[in-house]
């Protein structure tokens, strides 16, 4: 069908949009501060079959993770089988999943009786059951022990949303309330996403409006491939290593051989290490997501992301890995841990090739503090904390401080917010001076964050990496300082681990200390900017 | 003073550009509209001349009203004198670690974030500390104010933001300090008094801007007073759409940091209530950025704050989004499709067309191939328009696609409509209502152009532009009420609520709203007081407003909050909810009349050109004198006056009213 390319963009413009709106809508009306303070949320559109074609500002992990989100969901669920109004929730990992915290809510959007497209609603939920309040269990042997395992039921049909399955949910998670303003927010995003398309296939016509969808792939395709021509061919490995988790808890190896030919690259993630005993397994559907990620940023180009980008890409994990440990395997931290480890990996395998496309190891690391307290009704009051850090400094400049890397884009809950909340009193924000790698660029710098516990107790999950392997150096740049987690009880220093759950009294100090990004180049830092 | 003969009422918006000036005698139903170069460097002498281009002494000023992007400019150029940052200790970097969130998802070659608003250098950590109900749990003593006092010295700053945890909820040691401080800096800014609202961050950066602005502010404003004396009579536009006198202006310019696109807003206003239109967005399209507004019942709507490049102004305004394309957006054709800014030309080089040495096609050059503009058209320094040079940069892009000039350009203005619909789609949206329900307001240089093409990609029916579309913001500051405003975070749960202490508040924020009004001559009596209270689910972040009279009636906010959630998100629950804050406006309305203006007569072509259209190429088409425009135009045709054009496209009329606005519809008259 020959396209106006006006209209193509026109369309495309309205696919973002609608994605946008979505995530606005999360935003504003959502209860849990994760959701509403930091932001732990995406939005996308797909076409009838399930290919990405728009998305919002949110978060590049989960956006990477859409690409398969309805795809795998049309294996189990056909498409003949749903109907007009109906909404599906589900969050299990073989159905493109992540963790089970991030709990999809999937609209097929219909013209005349057709699908024309779906508009999913990604949120991470605070809790979503199991043995730990935040759902985050260290020691998880499994994901049954990690959290409530929804299949694609559901939510909503035409008639409106579904009393049982709301109470199925609600009866599952430490705080209910919550979590159905939550959930009628995620539902009631879907639905301001399907009215923006309906009416842009309307205005467009069902003809123009699919046959654009395709174009949008191609020319996303077109321009990958043309992007991976430019790059030299060869055969390019890099590694890099998680803190713990491999056989006597020693450091787990990610490992990617890169193969680029022609207008096609492989990305060979067999290399990596075995399933680890912790929770930072993922699944194949992260490790693509991420390798969509670093592919883009290897582009160099500012192209749109969709399913297209990703068919000159050939992605292998092997089965057994920690990139592909089973569909019951503990998975929890693996989101946003070992998935920014094969950025890592990526980005040193490619370091000497393109360096002035990539940066530095920076603080890929989400520095998880999970603060829960039970309330006297048996809910529980909860806070997701993430800590940004350093950034990796670049060919032309140094690294940032106190930011977000790569897969990861969520926000800090302000001080004034966490103290009318909960019974935390933030005694310290501030730079962590001095934590950035030297270099002719210097890394930027992490955070420091002190919280006071002022509850009788409180219960505490930690999930942070880059505490024993630092953020890397480029090119002669020096390492970036690791993280730091610190227990102060009664005036003494309680050892503490950074991937744990353990209980809290009254009066602790903890205090975390983020990593600082690697530094770019041998020369001395003060030579050039830097702190 | 003035003389009781001569009541003339001035407005000036002093743009980038050119500062617009609209004078009106209201007994003489006289409207006079001028143009002239802004001066930068000298804004106050701009104002004079200008106020001479409309043929008046400054003894015939009875009132000058003026907005300014000066504020904004300042802001968004980085152009801020040097300010000291006081912040309680521990939390010094805040502006630094800012929310920890960069600005582009995929891009390495641009840093995260944009550097610090005050260099760590300049930021100070206070001993002292309250909790979130304002109780003090470290005092503020006399040491720590000597220490603080002998470091500001050192710095040499002339203005100070003191940004200090939960002054919202106590202003105790924010007061201590601004006493403390005004005979060491010359200006002081407490963040209590800028935007008294929780959340650290967003705070204290309202609070540095605003301290930035103090100086620039200060200057300028009282360069203005010597030597235009007509005391309460001269007054300055503020962003939330109303205007304030000058010397509460000094101490809080952040009020008028987006006073400019405010006015423009304003003036739509007083059009939507004459005009009875319940439903109107403004369209108000310039060279590098277009602003829209949604004006509901004659209110148009507000927000909390927005942003600046990646910095929060958290500061109550009209809730104007403002989008990066305008008539000097660039048009690139990339392999993932064509695009249309946000880069611009800007007005140096500026469009091709404008014959400056510009190289690359913007939306003007397209709108130039197609025979919109006027190739005669004088503006400033600027002579004609080459609508050669305008075909020879937009071929480059034909060639490309495989198409003609004419269908490129087509293409092109589609392509940027595309984008000003998905800011009108942004702001309607926000407010659960449905934008091709509204009546489209356009002006600016570019709205009377592109509203049609835009009224048909969205599927609105109808359309108007204002008969001083060329000095609206200018026209904005003359008929905007007379107003001030103050809000609070209250942070008061509904259930059990207290009401005689919740009332006691409000009563406060009135007095502190209305006393501006009051020490300008307003009488008690002539003061509207509006009030809304800012609501949210307990567990939400984001309050809507719920307007409320007094005596307060929980059951009857409740009831109106479930209401107003449901019809913007959807759906609402039994949850508990809280006031987060109380949105206080005092203002006398306004009770200005415009007529229709006489505008400087200038020979326009009143021949005809050839013009291209959607659907049509290449048709001779009318053009229209605007000034001679009294019955019905059918489309195809060009209205034209000395600043402004209005498309008419095959298959639109325009009407005009007796004061002068058009109306353009589709379909047959």
């Amino acid at each position: 069908m020959k396209l106006d390319p006006f209209v193509v963009e026109v369309i495309r413009h309205g696919f973002s949009a609608a994605a946008e709106e979505m995530s606005l809508v999360m935003t504003r009306s959502a209860r849990s501060p994760l959701l509403r303070e930091a932001g732990d949320l995406s939005s996308a559109i797909t076409d009838g079959r399930g290919g990405l074609v728009g998305q919002g500002r949110d978060i590049p992990i989960h956006l990477g993770a859409m690409a398969y989100t309805i795809p795998e969901l049309l294996k189990v669920v056909p498409a003949d089988t749903l109907n007009d109004g109906d909404v599906l929730i589900y969050n299990l990992g073989a159905l493109g999943g992540n963790h089970l915290n991030d709990v999809k809510v999937v609209r097929p959007v219909f013209v005349d009786g057709e699908i024309v497209a779906f508009a999913v609603s990604l949120a991470h939920w605070p809790d979503i059951g199991g043995t730990w309040p935040g759902s985050y269990f260290a020691k998880a042997i499994d994901t049954f022990q990690e959290a409530m395992r929804i299949p694609p039921v559901l939510i909503a049909t035409a008639a409106g949303v579904s009393a049982p399955i709301m109470q199925l949910l609600k009866a599952n998670v430490r705080d209910p309330e919550a979590c159905e303003g939550d959930l009628l927010a995620q539902i009631a995003a879907t639905k301001a996403g399907e009215r923006r398309i309906v009416e842009l296939c309307r205005a467009h016509g069902k003809a123009v409006f699919t046959a654009t969808q395709a174009r949008l792939h191609d020319l996303s395709e077109i321009e990958m491939r043309e992007a991976i021509r430019e790059l030299p061919d060869g055969v390019y490995e890099g590694e890099d290593y998680l803190d713990d988790g491999d056989v006597n808890n020693a450091p787990a190896r990610i490992h990617v051989k890169i193969t680029i030919a022609g207008d096609e690259a492989t990305f060979d993630l067999s290399g990596s290490c075995d399933r680890v005993s912790n929770f930072c397994n993922t699944t194949p559907f992260m490790a693509r997501s991420a390798v969509a990620y670093a592919a883009r940023i290897m582009s160099g180009r500012d192209m749109q992301q969709n399913v297209g980008a990703l068919r000159p890409l050939t992605i292998i994990t092997r089965p057994g890995s920690i990139l592909e440990p089973g569909w019951t395997a503990s998975v929890a931290a693996g989101n946003h841990e070992t998935s920014m480890r094969i950025v890592d990996a990526i980005f040193r395998a490619m370091q000497d090739t393109i360096p002035q496309r990539l940066s530095a190891g920076g603080a890929t690391t989400a520095g998880v503090l999970f603060f829960a307290e039970p309330r006297q009704n048996g809910s529980w009051s909860m806070l997701y904390e993430v800590h940004g850090g350093g950034e990796g400094a670049r060919h032309d400049r140094p690294g940032i401080s106190a930011t977000r890397v790569h897969l990861s884009n969520t926000s800090n809950t302000p001080v004034e917010v966490i103290e009318a909340n909960y019974a935390i009193r933030v005694e310290q924000q501030a730079i962590r001076q001095h934590s950035g790698g030297a270099g002719t660029y210097r890394g930027g710098d992490g955070v420091v964050r002190a919280y006071r516990i002022l509850a009788p107790s409180m219960h505490l999950t930690t999930c942070i990496e880059r505490m024993v392997i630092p953020p890397f150096g480029m090119q002669g740049g020096e390492p970036g300082k690791p993280c730091r987690i610190s227990l102060i009880r009664q005036g003494a220093s309680v050892a503490i681990d950074g991937k744990s759950n353990l209980v809290l009294q009254q009066g602790d100090l903890v205090t975390i200390e983020t990593c600082g990004g690697g530094g770019y180049g041998a020369e001395a830092a003060e030579m050039k900017g830097g702190r | 003073m003035s003389d009781s003969a001569s009541h003339w009422e001035v407005g000036t918006d002093i743009g980038g550009t050119f500062t617009d000036i609209i004078a009106i005698r209201r007994e003489s139903a006289e409207t006079r509209i001028a143009k002239v170069p802004s001066r930068p460097q000298a804004p106050v002498q701009a104002m004079l001349e200008a106020i001479e281009a409309v043929g008046l002494r400054k003894s015939e000023v009875k009132r000058f009203v003026h907005g300014t992007t000066r504020v904004t400019n300042a802001i968004v150029e980085g152009r801020l004198p040097k300010v000291a940052l006081v912040a309680t200790d521990g939390f010094a970097d805040v502006l630094e670690i800012a929310r920890y969130r960069r600005r582009d998802l995929y891009r390495l070659d641009v840093p995260p974030k944009s550097p610090p608003l005050v260099p760590a250098e300049l930021c100070f950590g206070l001993a002292e500390r309250l909790d979130h109900e304002g109780r003090v749990l470290k005092a503020l003593d006399e040491a720590e104010i000597e220490r603080l006092v002998g470091w500001l010295k050192q710095t040499g700053v002339q203005s100070v933001a003191v940004a200090l945890l939960h002054a919202y909820a106590n202003p105790l040691h924010e007061k201590i300090l601004g006493e403390r401080l005004k005979d060491v800096v010359a200006h002081v800014s407490l963040s209590h008094e800028v935007n008294p609202e929780a959340r650290e961050y967003e705070r204290t950066s309202a609070t540095v801007f605003n301290a930035a602005a103090m100086p620039i502010a200060v200057e300028y404003l009282s360069e203005l007073e010597q030597r235009l004396p007509i005391g309460p009579g001269l007054q300055v536009f503020h962003s939330a759409g109303a205007m304030v006198p000058i010397s509460a202006v000094k101490r809080r310019p952040l009020v008028m940091a987006m006073s400019g696109p405010a006015a423009g807003v304003s003036a739509s206003v007083s059009i939507a209530r004459q005009l009875g239109t319940s439903r109107m967005l403004t369209f108000d399209m310039g060279g590098t950025t277009t602003d829209v507004c949604l004006i509901v019942d004659g209110q148009a709507e507000m927000t909390d704050g927005r942003m600046l490049g990646d910095k929060p102004l958290r500061q109550p305004m009209l809730a104007v989004h403002s989008i990066g394309a305008g008539g000097g957006s660039i048009v690139r054709n990339g392999p993932g499709g064509l695009t249309v800014g946000p880069e611009s030309a800007g007005s140096e080089p500026g469009p091709a067309c404008y014959g400056r040495g510009g190289t690359e096609p913007t939306i003007t050059d397209a709108n130039a191939v197609l025979g919109y503009l006027n190739p005669e058209t004088r503006l400033g320094d600027r002579i004609g328009i080459n609508v050669e040079a305008a075909a020879r940069v937009i071929e480059p892009i034909a060639q490309a696609l495989g198409l003609s000039i004419t269908e490129t350009a087509l293409g092109i203005i589609k392509i940027a409509n595309a984008t000003m619909a998905r800011a009108l789609r942004r702001v309607t949206v926000e407010r659960g209502i449905d934008g091709r329900d509204c009546t489209l307001l356009a002006f600016g240089g570019g709205g009377p152009m592109h509203a049609a093409g835009l009224a048909d990609l969205y599927g609105i029916e109808s359309i108007v532009v204002p008969s001083a579309s060329s000095a609206f913001s200018a026209l904005g500051c003359l008929t905007a009420d007379f107003s001030f405003l103050q809000q609070q975070t209250l942070r008061a749960a509904l259930d059990g609520i207290d009401l005689s202490r919740v009332s006691e508040r409000i009563a406060t924020l009135i007095g502190d709203a209305s006393a501006p009004l009051i020490a300008n001559g307003v009488a008690q009596a002539e003061i509207d007081v509006e009030l809304a209270a800012l609501m949210r689910y307990a567990a939400q972040n984001d309050a809507i407003p719920v307007p409320f009279t007094l005596p307060l009636d929980a059951t009857r906010l409740k009831t109106d909050f479930l209401a107003r959630h449901r019809e913007l998100f959807g759906y609402a629950t039994n949850e508990s909810c809280v006031i987060e804050s109380v949105r206080v406006q005092a203002r006398r309305p306004s009770t200005t009349v415009v007529s229709r203006p006489a505008i400087a007569v200038r020979p326009v072509s009143t021949a005809r050109r050839i013009c291209s259209f959607d659907g049509s190429h290449d048709i001779a088409t009318a053009i229209v004198d605007r000034a001679a425009v009294f019955d019905v135009v059918s489309g195809p045709a060009i209205i034209e006056d000395a600043w402004s054009t209005v498309v008419v496209p095959p298959g639109w009329q325009a009407r005009p009213d007796a004061t002068g606005n058009l109306f353009l519809t589709r379909g047959t008259p």
